[in-house]
């Protein structure tokens, strides 16, 4: 009798925990259905434009090679993140975020890096990275904390690849960094919208960012500036990039290794272009000019026709970038049932009372009038970010600076789109929302004041912003 | 044999050389051969930094030098003190100051061991007035600005109302999101040309009306008032735009080094004889910090007299881009 008594008693406690459990709660996860993300925002074109966007979406889906590509698609390394513009950007279509399976996970050993190691942080559904050293080596092999790095360290060289010649490089000590805690990760930030964002006045920016100081959570913000005019730069993690234009150059080489015409040569790694003290004098003789024909390697190509094909790589996928539209919003399912419309308009709401919207600013401002297409012109950026920079507490920041960022500092990450991504902050450290909107508190972070109000939500309350978030 | 030994030898002296041409090459920028460092970056540290705070010296009291010790929060700047309520902590430290001359002094959030129905927070900012890009010119204004430019989700509670806290004036009101079924408490003073807001919010309106009744246990300076907290007493007078016109005898500009910018707004101290005693960056990088330490050794100021004597004075100055003033109602209704 007392023996059924307890488990009776245990039943109804688990029973208890289990209600608990099931009102906790939870990320609805990515959001399958399709949702058209990935069409282009030209619907008038009276410039001709449109043939420039499709133009620039094939090239941003060529795989690059070295030197002996039938297609001409050379200058590949000698280092390299991949090989594929839409390799990384290609959640859930091409110009998104990474996939769920990982294609830099296949390089190593493969025809694309064969003698290289697969780093430790690539996994094969693991997000899609790129690592950066906050901080030198020194001669000894100890990390020197007086001597930021922070630049890119490609994964991969092209050491031993058929198209290479005699190119033999090492991959940075990516374990090494592991060990002394210094290595920090970045995944790819998806385009969709970017020409949007790309055509906000500064003045615009500016009056907004007074708007939002209106606040009693603690909040102030910055903007990032181009180093050379001063104005608003707004592409990357941390805004550093002012233009498509310039992003897609630096991405060109920095992330693929083809030089271009922003950026003409090719990039080694930071320390091995002497800087912090390595005593290297650039990339080895044997690893320049791969492709043979002399730099840049994408260059435009005055005599092609048609018309697009006159520009050099890195204009086309500018302007893929550019006449990209913003990702549709969508439905939202969540365990299997269809989440209502008045849930996902209740969780929009609360997502402003408790002062996302600071920050996450459903739009930033409307658009200047655009000599591209009449889509680009006065028209509202529904992005869901100030484009500021913010302090991010300890718990986010990666001690990296980019133009006027510092190490604590990233960009408002805009939020259209999020209903369909898979890695989650900066680094993809999380799939999880909970956790991504968990890490903005923490010890100096401007976001900690509306975390806490998150907290103060209840359990249906949260549910509702997390499944307004997945109908982004 | 004899062979044998000297293939040995050989492969072990090409194995050295290896190991020694694989030494050389990777220690030193991007490369290491240290598996085990004895050097780690530390964690939860921000050791690069863009810009940021500092100050001339580490003994003059600077706003964000504020903490919670012992379960008391303490500003010595400001001259405020207040004892947590039992069960509450400050778990995070805020942001550094804003380069539009915000600060988050505390944030104070129930423990774990904390059993009330409901959680709540306390955030405690300050708002300088010499650089705030908003149309006020004291708290009250500043006060009656967020009140009359609420979102649209928020429903008024309270009109702006004289209250006291510490026994000083205070300005009060009271929103709250019907969403959100949050409610905020806002009281606000000036303190040396401040906005310090004490913010609270919460679901629980009897949890948020019990920590305004413990606010009374709060130190506030005697010069606390939502439109004349100027300083003075054993503080220097503040004064908006002194650093201007005839009050400045000699001037030199800073020479920067690099092309930055970044607003860059400084407090200073002006001592009696008219040379800056003190100077805070609330926002500004390191090299921009040293070129208007070096201008300022240079400037001279007309001595600021109150009853016919000099007195200190502190004012403020923004160097580089400052933001600009939004356009918008604080009138008093």
């Amino acid at each position: 009798m007392i023996k059924t008594a307890k488990r009776a008693t245990v039943f109804a406690l688990a029973m208890l925990f289990l209600a608990g459990m099931a009102l906790a709660q939870t990320d609805p996860g990515v959001q399958s259905a399709s949702r058209g993300t990935g069409a282009t925002i030209i619907t008038t074109d009276p410039n001709g434009f449109l043939p420039f966007f499709q133009d620039g979406q094939n090239r941003f889906n060529d795989i690059e090679s070295v030197s002996n590509s039938p297609s001409n698609n050379n200058g590949l390394g000698p280092r390299f993140n991949s090989n594929q513009c839409s390799s990384c950007h290609s959640q859930p279509a091409v110009g998104g975020t990474g996939a769920a399976v990982n294609p830099q996970f296949s390089f190593a050993g493969s025809p694309v890096a064969p003698k290289d190691s697969t780093p430790y942080f690539i996994t094969a559904n693991g997000p899609t990275r790129e690592a950066r050293f906050p901080f030198f080596f020194n001669a000894n092999g100890g990390v020197n904390t007086g001597n930021p790095n922070g630049g890119v360290e490609d994964l991969f060289t092209v050491s031993g690849r058929s198209d290479a010649g005699s190119c033999s490089l090492q991959q940075p000590s990516f374990n090494a960094a592991e060990q002394a805690n210094d290595i920090i990760f970045r995944i790819p930030t998806p385009v969709f919208g970017a020409g949007l964002i790309e055509n906000l006045d500064d003045s615009t920016l500016l009056k907004n960012q007074v708007n939002n100081l209106n606040n009693n959570f603690g909040i102030a913000g910055a903007f990032n500036h181009n180093g050379n005019d001063g104005t608003i730069s707004r592409f990357g993690w941390k805004a550093q990039n002012k233009s498509l234009h310039i992003f897609a150059g630096e991405a060109y080489n920095v992330e693929m290794g083809v030089s271009n015409e922003l950026f003409p040569q090719d990039r080694p790694l930071p320390g091995e272009d002497g800087n912090g003290g390595s005593g290297l004098t650039g990339l080895p003789s044997n690893c320049l000019n791969l492709t043979g024909t002399g730099y840049p390697e994408d260059t435009s190509n005055p005599t092609s026709t048609p018309q697009a094909a006159v520009l050099d790589d890195v204009s086309a996928f500018a302007n893929f970038m550019r006449f990209l539209a913003p990702p549709p919003t969508g439905g939202v399912v969540l365990n299997g049932q269809q989440v209502s419309a008045s849930t996902i308009a209740a969780g929009a709401s609360l997502f402003t009372a408790i002062g996302c919207a600071t920050c996450h600013n459903s739009t930033p401002g409307t658009t200047q009038v655009s000599n591209f297409v009449p889509a680009l012109s006065g028209a509202p950026v529904n992005a869901f970010s100030d484009i500021e920079i913010h302090h991010m507490g300890t718990g986010l920041a990666d001690n990296v600076s980019q133009g006027g960022a510092g190490g604590d500092q990233f960009r408002t990450a805009p939020l259209w789109g999020l209903g369909q991504r898979i890695f989650l902050l900066h680094d993809g450290r999380t799939t999880n929302l909970n956790a991504a909107i968990e890490a903005h508190q923490g010890h100096g972070s401007e976001a900690t004041n509306v975390e806490e109000n998150f907290d103060n939500l209840s359990q249906q309350q949260q549910q509702e912003i997390l499944d307004f978030l997945r109908s982004l | 044999m004899r062979c044998v030994v000297l293939r040995f030898l050989g492969l072990g002296l090409f194995v050295s050389f290896l190991a020694w041409g694989q030494s050389a090459q990777r220690n030193g920028g991007d490369f290491s051969n240290d598996t085990h460092p004895v050097t780690k970056v530390p964690t939860g540290v921000i050791l690069v930094k863009g810009a940021w705070s500092s100050a001339s010296d580490s003994v003059t009291p600077v706003p964000e030098d504020g903490s919670v010790t012992n379960n008391v929060f303490r500003d010595q700047y400001f001259g405020m003190t207040y004892a947590l309520p039992r069960d509450w902590t400050e778990k995070y430290k805020g942001p550094p100051p804003s380069d539009s001359g915000r600060y988050v002094l505390a944030q104070i959030t129930p423990g774990d061991s904390f059993k009330g129905p409901a959680r709540a927070s306390i955030l405690i900012t300050a708002q300088d007035m010499f650089f705030t890009p908003l149309p006020a010119t004291n708290a009250l204004e500043l006060i009656n600005y967020t009140k009359n430019n609420l979102q649209a989700d928020y429903k008024l509670e309270l009109p702006p109302t004289q209250t006291r806290i510490g026994g000083r004036p205070f300005t009060f009101f009271a929103y709250w999101s019907p969403v959100a079924e949050l409610h905020w408490y806002v009281a606000a003073s000036e303190i040396r040309c401040h906005a310090v807001e004490i913010v609270l919010s919460s679901r629980d309106t009897k949890l948020l009306e019990s920590l305004m009744l413990d606010m009374s246990k709060m130190e506030v300076p005697a010069e606390a008032s939502p439109t004349a907290g100027t300083g003075g007493g054993d503080v220097p007078v503040c004064i908006k735009d002194y650093a201007s016109g005839e009050n400045v005898i000699a001037r030199v500009d800073p020479v920067f080094t690099e092309h930055r910018f970044n607003p860059v707004p400084v407090r200073i101290i002006i001592d009696k004889e008219g040379k800056v005693k003190h100077i805070h960056f609330l926002s500004a990088f390191p090299d921009q910090a040293k070129a208007i330490t070096d201008a300022f050794k240079q400037w001279k100021f007309k001595p600021y007299l109150r009853d016919r004597k000099p007195v200190e004075v502190e004012t403020g100055i923004m160097f580089g881009r400052g933001l600009r003033p939004a356009t918008g109602n604080a009138s008093v209704e």
